[in-house]
């Protein structure tokens, strides 16, 4: 028997999975369990949301199949009219608050992404264009951008959704709330992304791989978008993931306010506005649940961007 | 130590004791939308307005007509009408004097055309000024409850309103009077800024013995319940109306503020749009036909609302008034039974087995639960197939929004003013024009309702009067005109201390409120 030589590892060409793996940003991630249970969480309820249809044991929005008699049942106990039992308990329409937690969630992380990414778009074209060509253009930019900075957030997503409110037809009020509240909530929000992106931008246009696509005779547009574009991207990532969160928490504001969601379709913060109407009288549950849920899902995704932002900072590491 | 304590405490409590003011706050889900007394005719606006302005008549603590401008009044001979002797010596906030002028003003004022109180002046043909403090009211038939019909008719200074401006009324838009007040009232009006804060303060030249030891009063619009319920328990706020109905019973176990309970005269009611071709999306209007209206009745399971929305305190209702009214129809107390079966039966006769889509009006800040009640009736209405989409919106805008015709069935509170089954066929069934049937937003119309109301109006025998009003709630339950759901309950949150008075019209009269 001959001795078999051992071959050495073949040093197969990694996959893009296994480089993603060892790159800096999954070594740090696998480093933090901050990052990990956060990141666990987002995805459980971001999951949870999207299969809402299929886990929640009701279906809130549907109201033939509510039961007013369901109404105010504490969890986990069986009503007194009709013996049926709420894992959750029920708020005032009989409707289950677990199933109302699970569609609501889908509105608030719906509204949520949406938002910012209409402000990511918005912001980011905005901001590459005023980085770019510069001159007039982007001071008209920069200086829309700074009025409305001056401005709260809030305060410009209760104008818009008031506007649009008036100018739509009662009929389709209901519908299109949803499309205003996105809308409102990401020209909100569009001044965070044009400014880094503008910043970006300016330092990326004076470097040499800009210069030699220029002088190829690329258009500034192809330039703008296959060139500058993917190396701006880093810092717009961490934008918007804490964006995600405070565009969930000023949905949820809207809606507690009254502005938001229909009370037909409730979103978190519409749900913590019914429920607080109960504070005083016991039912707790209607209140506590969706507001936890809301504050358990902002934390996390906030810890999230928290984390990403240091992770792609090589000094802050 | 403990010396020094005792002697804080004492201090605290000295300085606690209540000086020579008396402040009284008050809190309510709806703001008043005018200081007019003639340009809305809504509890809010009327009941609120009790404490400033006056009438020729008012009513007391049990809701009977006693004098107020007027000391005395007859009927003329023949049923021509009223004789009104007014009384002498009452002057304006401004200072200005009370004459039948003002009265004869008022009266031009509250019948006019803009004016959302003139059909109390339907059978009126004119107003004669006898002398300085004498008014004939005369009328085109005997009026035998003409002066219980005008207890809100408030007077208000001719010189006042004609050098502001506001000597007509200005029922959608604003002018002088919206925002200013000029009475004879107990109360004249300090400061108004709408949906902020009102202050009154008693009129030093009332003409009235003064049963009150206020100061000065605040009311304060808090629409959400919660809000409302913390400012009353932290002593904020001397007394609010309503009280959420969940919270009640633990309000009224806890200390230091109690809960005054009652049934006001309000009855809920689902209205149609009688007279439209087409809904608000539309289609053609299914709720001309009253197969349809009669299944939206029977699909309403109004037991299940009061059991959980008002958690049992309110009644049922069957008709436009509650029993406790006068000429409440005996015959016809009885309510479409509840029965979704017969509802889809009937919706499918009528050639909507599908069901079909319209819209729900309701208000959220106006009456008790308001927009829990429209949520859980546009449940029950799918239940049937009738898909409602709810569209639920402040008071402020509501009635501009009903009397543009921009629904296809809405929610609807009425308290009869006079506390008679007549006010509301004059308002709400009597087909809609000038003067009456001017809260008939559907349009609903009945030839036979339209001869019957000034038969009623006329009538002075009890039992004949009676037989009328039978007959007219019989066809409203027949034709289904509105669909009664249930008597509003009264729930007033009132601190220790203050003593006041719960009329069933949900009127809060701040002469009877004294603070100790």
């Amino acid at each position: 028997m001959t001795d078999t030589p051992v071959t050495p590892p073949r040093s197969a060409p990694r996959s893009r999975l296994s480089m993603a793996w060892d790159s800096d940003v999954a070594h740090a991630f696998r480093r933090s369990p901050v990052a990990m249970i956060s990141a666990l969480v987002t995805i459980l309820m971001v999951g949870a949301a999207i299969c809402a249809p299929l886990i929640a044991p009701h279906d809130p929005f549907n109201p033939a199949t509510l039961n007013l008699m369901n109404g105010f049942t504490p969890p986990g106990t069986p009503n007194m009219f009709t013996g049926e039992s709420f894992f959750m308990g029920t708020d005032d329409q009989g409707r289950d608050v677990f199933s109302t937690i699970l569609y609501g969630l889908r509105i608030s992380l719906f509204v949520g992404f949406a938002a910012v990414g209409f402000a990511m778009v918005l912001g980011i074209t905005l901001g590459l264009i005023a980085g770019y060509v510069g001159g007039l253009v982007e001071t008209i930019i920069m200086r829309v951008a700074d009025v409305q900075l001056t401005f709260p957030a809030i305060l410009v997503a209760m104008l818009i959704f008031g506007v649009a409110k008036g100018i739509t037809p009662p009929e389709y009020r209901n519908d299109v709330a949803i499309w205003v509240l996105i809308i409102a909530i990401g020209l909100s929000d569009w001044v965070q992304f044009a400014r880094v992106v503008r910043g970006a931008t300016m330092v990326e246009k004076s470097k040499e791989y800009v210069q030699a696509a220029r002088l190829i005779g690329r258009s500034p547009g192809a330039i703008m978008l296959r060139h500058i574009l993917p190396n701006v991207l880093s810092p717009v990532l961490v934008i918007a993931t804490i964006s995600l969160a405070l565009a969930i928490i000023a949905e949820a504001t809207l809606s507690f306010l009254g502005v938001g969601a229909p009370p037909t379709e409730p979103s978190l913060g519409t749900l913590i506005r019914i429920g607080q109407g109960f504070l005083f009288s016991g039912e707790w549950w209607i209140l506590f649940f969706p507001a936890c849920t809301l504050l358990i899902l902002a934390l996390a995704v906030n810890l999230l961007g928290d984390w990403l932002r240091d992770a792609l900072n090589p000094r802050l590491r | 130590m403990m010396n020094r304590f005792w002697m804080a405490t004492a201090l605290a409590a000295l300085m606690a004791t209540p000086a020579v003011s008396e402040t009284f706050r008050w809190a309510s889900t709806t703001d008043p939308q005018t200081m007019d007394p003639h340009a809305v005719s809504s509890t809010p606006v009327l009941g609120f307005l009790n404490n400033v302005y006056e009438g020729l008549v008012r009513r007391g603590r049990d809701m009977s007509i006693e004098p107020a401008l007027a000391t005395a009044w007859e009927p003329l001979p023949e049923g021509a009408g009223w004789r009104f002797t007014l009384r002498e010596g009452v002057t304006f906030h401004d200072g200005a004097a009370f004459t039948a002028e003002d009265v004869r003003f008022s009266y031009e004022r509250a019948a006019s055309e803009q004016s959302d109180v003139r059909s109390w002046f339907a059978p009126v043909t004119d107003l004669v000024v006898v002398d300085e403090y004498t008014i004939d009211i005369l009328t085109r038939s005997p009026q035998p409850i003409f002066p219980d019909s005008i207890a809100n008719w408030m007077i208000m200074d001719s010189g006042w309103a004609e050098a502001n401006g506001a000597a007509g009324v200005a029922r959608d838009a604003e002018n002088f009077a919206t925002l200013n007040a000029n009475g004879t009232g107990a109360f004249r009006l300090v400061s108004r800024q709408p949906d902020l804060e009102t202050i009154l303060e008693p009129f030093e030249g009332w003409w009235g013995e003064v049963e009150h030891n206020i100061t000065r009063a605040i009311f304060t619009p808090i629409q959400n319940d919660a809000t409302a319920v913390a400012a009353l328990l932290s002593g904020e706020i001397d007394m609010i109306n309503p009280v959420p109905v969940q919270d009640a019973d633990r309000i009224d176990a806890g200390d230091g503020v109690l809960v005054l309970r009652g049934i006001e005269t309000r009855v809920i009611m689902l209205g149609f749009a009688h007279d439209h071709e087409t809904l608000q999306n539309g289609a053609p209007n299914p709720f001309r036909d009253v197969q349809v209206r009669g299944a939206v009745a029977q699909a309403v399971n109004v037991d299940a609302i009061l059991q959980t929305i008002m958690r049992g305190s309110a009644e049922p209702a069957s008709q436009l008034v509650p029993p406790s009214a006068r000429g409440f129809s005996t015959a016809q107390d009885t309510r479409p039974v509840l029965d979704p079966d017969a509802a889809r039966a009937a919706l499918a006769e009528a050639g909507y087995p599908d069901g079909f889509e319209f819209t729900l009006s309701c208000t959220n800040d106006r009456y008790i639960n308001d927009e829990a009640v429209c949520q859980a009736i546009v449940g029950m209405l799918a239940q049937v197939g009738l898909r409602a989409t709810l569209e639920a919106g402040p008071v402020s805008n509501y009635w501009p929004e009903l009397r543009a015709g921009n629904f296809d069935m809405y929610l609807l509170g009425w308290s009869p003013g006079t506390f008679d089954a007549e006010h509301p066929l004059r308002f709400l069934v009597h087909t809609a024009g000038e003067s009456l049937g001017t809260w008939n937003f559907g349009g609903y119309s009945n030839p036979r309702i339209d001869a019957l109301l000034p038969m009623i109006q006329s009538e002075i025998d009890e039992d004949a009067r009676q037989a009328m009003l039978d007959e007219a709630a019989a066809i409203v339950q027949d034709d289904m005109v509105y669909v009664p759901l249930y008597v509003e309950p009264l729930l007033w949150g009132v601190r220790n201390g203050v003593t006041l008075t719960q009329r069933p019209d949900n009127f809060f009269i701040l002469r009877w409120v004294s603070v100790d």
